[in-house]
């Protein structure tokens, strides 16, 4: 099933969307997080991981759903396939680890929200909640790895493409083959 | 009359060298990430380490207060 031109021109604009911009949100939650680890004020805490939440919850979160789908749309309607490359292999796994480990994170940073939304929370209890710095920093690594291999396009087929094209090949001879007088 | 096409060429299956480099680093990363998991316990890594868990941060006394 490969899509039209077309179609697929509208496809592949969105998924670039979605994939810079769950780049572009997780560039602007780490500056969050950046404040959350190094601030000692109380009211930048507070401030820094309310919007932490917000930002996960209504930006990245969907950020990160939309390009699995339009990657899903993307490999299943070209050429391109989802296990013949093991470029678009590993951009899978990548997104989807990187999907689930937001989805378990999302759970912390709610947490954080909650307690600094408590208005009786003391600037002590907010500095000794820690951040999630690590994992923004893991993240955005991930991401720029899957957007290396997705503009590179590395060569190379995984087995199931590689037995899939033999077989194209050697239908293809077979045609040919009978064309023959 | 002319020849028959030529049978295609089949070429053996080969991973490509950056395929077992990238391999290598995630096995590299997976067996850091256990070893943080051994050493600092079941609590040492996940939200668990935030809501008390074994190794974990406790939690402010207000908010233990509010039930959360």
């Amino acid at each position: 099933m490969t899509m039209s031109p077309g179609l697929r021109k509208v496809a592949l604009a969105a998924h670039l969307t979605v994939s810079v911009g769950w780049i572009g949100a997780v560039a602007a939650y780490m500056a969050l997080d950046v404040a959350a680890a190094t601030s000692q004020d109380a009211q930048t805490l507070r401030a820094a991981y309310l919007a932490m939440e917000v930002m996960a919850r209504s930006v990245i979160v969907p950020l990160a759903f939309a390009s699995l789908l339009t990657g899903l749309v993307m490999s299943v309607g070209t050429k391109w396939g989802l296990f013949r490359h093991y470029w678009v292999l590993i951009s899978l796994l990548l997104t989807v680890v990187a999907t689930v480990v937001l989805l378990v994170e999302t759970q912390t940073i709610g947490y954080f929200a909650d307690i600094a939304a408590d208005p009786t929370t003391s600037g002590d209890d907010l500095r000794s909640l820690g951040t999630t710095l690590v994992h923004s920093v893991g993240g955005t690594v991930v991401l720029l790895v899957i957007l290396v291999l997705n503009l590179y396009k590395p060569r190379g087929m995984t087995r199931y493409g590689w037995r899939k094209q033999h077989e194209q090949r050697r239908k293809q001879h077979e045609q040919r083959t009978a064309l023959v007088p | 009359m002319a020849d028959p096409p030529r049978s295609p060429d089949i070429e053996p299956h080969t991973t490509p060298r950056w395929v077992k480099v990238f391999g290598i680093i995630a096995a590299v990363v997976i067996l850091l990430f256990v070893i943080v998991l051994v050493t600092r316990g079941p609590g040492g890594h996940g939200p668990s380490r935030h809501t008390g868990g074994l190794g974990g941060h406790p939690l402010p006394a207000n908010v233990t207060a509010h039930g959360v």
